[in-house]
């Protein structure tokens, strides 16, 4: 799930001003205009490297960090067909890390310092997943709606440049309609289940609002565009308007189980535009600097899985074999 | 018909457990490719115990594969005590997988030839996935045991420790004798012989030995319903979401 | 590590006082191997991805839960992404005629318009 790309405003700055080699920038440029995707071994921009490198990266980081809020019910999922479901789906996400690392890979970074700089906080990952999962109606929220928010961003990101990254989203992007189907599944059991179940719901639906507002990133309004970003075809969709086509899918799925969301501002205006009351932007930044509540336990687990690992890392590797970035 | 349910609830309880703890790995493996592998394999297993559950349910009648596994009392379940233990680090669970596994192996190997058709034919199905389930395992052990001075280290360790564990897989039930004379299985007795003559030779070609162990350290008991402390938690755990709401659909 | 007070079971079993903090290493890193996935007897195998291995036979035993473990799966390949080479990519211009190549096609071979006319012409009865 879950690859939104924050890119700072300076480096966005920066790349409206950069400079390559014109000739080559020419042929580059005019491939990405006709539609061609660029492969690894191409010329290409550093900044367009840098740039896909950093995208490509959160949005692995945000898989493997995206299992854990869930993964905090695997063994408490209530039976059989949950249980299934629950591990195959965060199973899954492992495997979208696996492919997406391994398409920031062709780009010349490799997966452990990608990790490393996951786990030293240089490398951001999906805010979303600063949040607990409290109980398993949150686990049935995450699946629908932030799978459901991810798939939005995933589908649009597959319309991309860069050869590797598409490849992978494809395949990502049929697993995702396993996750959302499954998500769906349970909110829907828990919806017209008993008032237990559907209170647990209600509440884990409240919870999980302003952190699916705030997914995409802020609006288009405040957040500094790269026409270089869009030209690359690196960002593809503005904030604004893949958040409203997330609200324009999910809402009415919410609504027509009778549950509500907690913003009285929240509706659709004629023009298809969806109003909501102020998400608390300042949330969103203080979380994704850190000080959020899951932050410090969602690094502390990866750092644990890598530092556990290494042993088996270390006696698995072979002295004699080299390297090289792999190619596709 | 006692004594076909007596092997269908262990053999259905040790899949369920030893499905349940590898599932804790999902997510922190140590790396992406072993954490896919360890997840998969924890799948199957979990499918392993609903198949079992449900012969049990539709040929003997008991209650439906969600009730056996979420609603019975930890004494009832006839687990071995090998399986309910923790996950530990990475060096004790492969090796658990290691062993389990290849005993789960030679088991259902044996069972394709039972008497009891539902078993036999259980048994076929899933042959394929426990062939992939031996194959991992040995390839790790063999990587490892040649790997690092601390991988060699930690595995022996692993062995050692878990070997009285791993013998008591095959804690004999009560009905062994007319499960052998009816063909309905092979019995654990055989199932340890064929067991330790496979087991064996695979852990000395990666480089480890095997521990003496004296019958009275073998770990016996899961098999009448006595288990650990950790088999009560693990339950406690699992069906916590089941009882919310004990009678509301999931 | 500070205490954490993990709403996953798991995470609270985990032994994480043993990890310690600061950065972490980056020299551990397994070679690729790139992954070749045939779905049915009878087609051609297609590359699937990469996987992190030791050995062709690990290669082999992480591939497959990697790229099969849904739908159908006739045979998996590894190799070394090391051992395969490539034509670098600004030599795909040798390429770029080729679609032109029209005497290799059978489109290029129409004569229906020939044989209409030479019926015409001797007066073959038409079919
Ligand atoms: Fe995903
Ligand atoms: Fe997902």
């Amino acid at each position: 799930m879950y690859g939104n790309a924050y890119i700072s405003p300076e480096d966005a700055k920066r790349m409206n001003e950069s400079t390559d080699d014109a000739e080559n920038l020419e042929i580059f440029e005019a491939r990405i205009t006709r539609g061609e995707k660029i492969e690894p071994g191409d010329w290409m921009p550093a900044e367009y490297r840098k740039q896909l490198i950093r995208m490509i990266e959160q949005h692995a980081h945000s898989e493997i960090v995206g299992a854990l809020p869930e993964g905090t019910w695997i063994t408490r999922a209530p039976n059989f067909r949950r249980k299934l479901a629950l591990i195959a789906k965060v199973q899954d996400e492992i495997g979208h890390g696996q492919l997406l690392y391994s398409a920031a890979e062709t780009l010349g970074k490799t997966r452990e310092q990608m990790l490393a700089d996951l786990i030293s906080g240089k490398s951001k990952y999906s805010n979303v997943f600063n949040y607990p999962a409290l109980t398993w109606a949150d686990v049935a929220v995450i699946g629908f709606l932030v799978d459901g928010a991810a798939i939005v961003n995933q589908v649009i990101n597959q319309k991309g440049s860069y050869g590797p990254y598409c490849r992978a989203l494809e395949r990502i992007c049929y697993e995702e309609s396993f996750h959302l189907k499954q998500g769906h599944d349970n909110f829907v059991y828990l919806a017209t289940g008993s008032p237990k179940q559907r209170a647990m719901l209600q509440e884990a639906v409240n919870r999980w609002y302003r952190p699916l507002l705030h997914f995409f990133g802020p609006s288009d309004r405040d957040s500094q565009h790269s026409e270089k970003l869009m030209k690359w075809k690196i960002k593809l969709a503005s904030n604004d308007d893949m958040r409203n086509q997330f609200l324009d899918q999910y809402i009415p799925k919410i609504w027509e189980l009778g549950l509500t969301l907690p913003d009285p501002e929240l509706k659709r205006n004629d023009n298809g535009i969806w109003e909501f009351g102020d998400p608390d932007w300042a949330e969103f930044k203080r979380v994704i600097s850190g000080d959020g509540p899951c932050n410090a336990e969602r690094l502390e687990v990866r750092r644990y899985a890598e530092e556990a690992g290494r042993w088996v890392r270390t006696a698995l590797m072979n002295k004699d074999e080299r390297y090289v970035v792999p190619l596709a | 018909m006692e004594a076909t349910k007596e092997l269908l609830y262990k053999m259905a309880d040790d899949a369920l457990i030893i499905g349940h703890r590898n599932s804790e790995w999902t997510g922190i493996g140590p790396m992406l490719e072993e954490d896919l592998a360890f997840s998969s394999m924890a799948q199957d297993k979990i499918g392993h115990a609903f198949a079992l559950y449900n012969i049990l349910h539709t040929a003997f009648g008991e209650a439906d594969p969600d009730t056996l596994a979420f609603k019975r009392s930890e004494k009832d379940f006839r687990s071995a005590q090998f399986l309910e233990l923790p996950i530990g680090e990475y060096d004790f669970s492969l090796i658990r997988h290691f062993l389990f596994d290849h005993a789960e192996h030679l088991r259902y190997d044996s069972l394709a030839q039972s008497t009891f058709q539902p078993l036999a034919q259980l048994a076929k199905k899933v042959k394929g996935e426990i062939k992939y389930h031996v194959m991992h395992a040995d390839t790790f052990l063999k990587q490892l045991g040649k790997g690092s001075e601390e991988s060699h280290a930690r595995l022996q360790s692993a062995i050692n420790y878990s070997w009285p564990y791993a013998l008591g897989v095959f804690e004999p039930g009560a009905h062994e004798a007319e499960l052998i004379s009816t063909g309905t299985f092979i019995g654990e007795e055989a199932l340890k012989d064929l067991w330790l003559a496979r087991v064996t030779p695979i852990i000395e070609a990666a480089g480890f030995s095997v521990p003496a162990t004296t019958q009275e350290q073998v770990v016996y008991g899961g098999r009448k319903g006595f288990h650990s402390e950790h088999l009560a938690s693990l339950l406690a755990e699992m069906t916590e979401v089941t009882n919310i709401d004990i009678d509301a659909e999931w | 590590m500070a205490e954490l007070n993990s709403l996953d079971p798991r995470v609270l079993r985990l032994d994480l006082k043993k990890i310690e903090d600061g950065d972490v290493a980056t020299n551990t890193h397994l070679i690729t191997y790139e992954v070749f996935h045939q779905e049915k007897r009878g087609k051609q195998a297609v590359h699937a991805g990469v996987v992190h291995a030791s050995t062709p036979d690990m290669a082999l035993v992480m591939a497959k839960e990697t790229f099969g473990r849904r739908g159908k799966t006739a045979a998996i390949w590894v190799v070394k992404t090391s051992e395969i080479y490539t034509l670098a990519s600004e030599d795909e211009d040798m390429f770029e005629t080729t679609p032109e190549k029209l005497h290799r096609e059978p489109g290029f071979y129409k004569v229906r318009d020939r044989i209409e006319a030479y019926q015409k012409r001797t007066a073959v009865p038409q079919q």
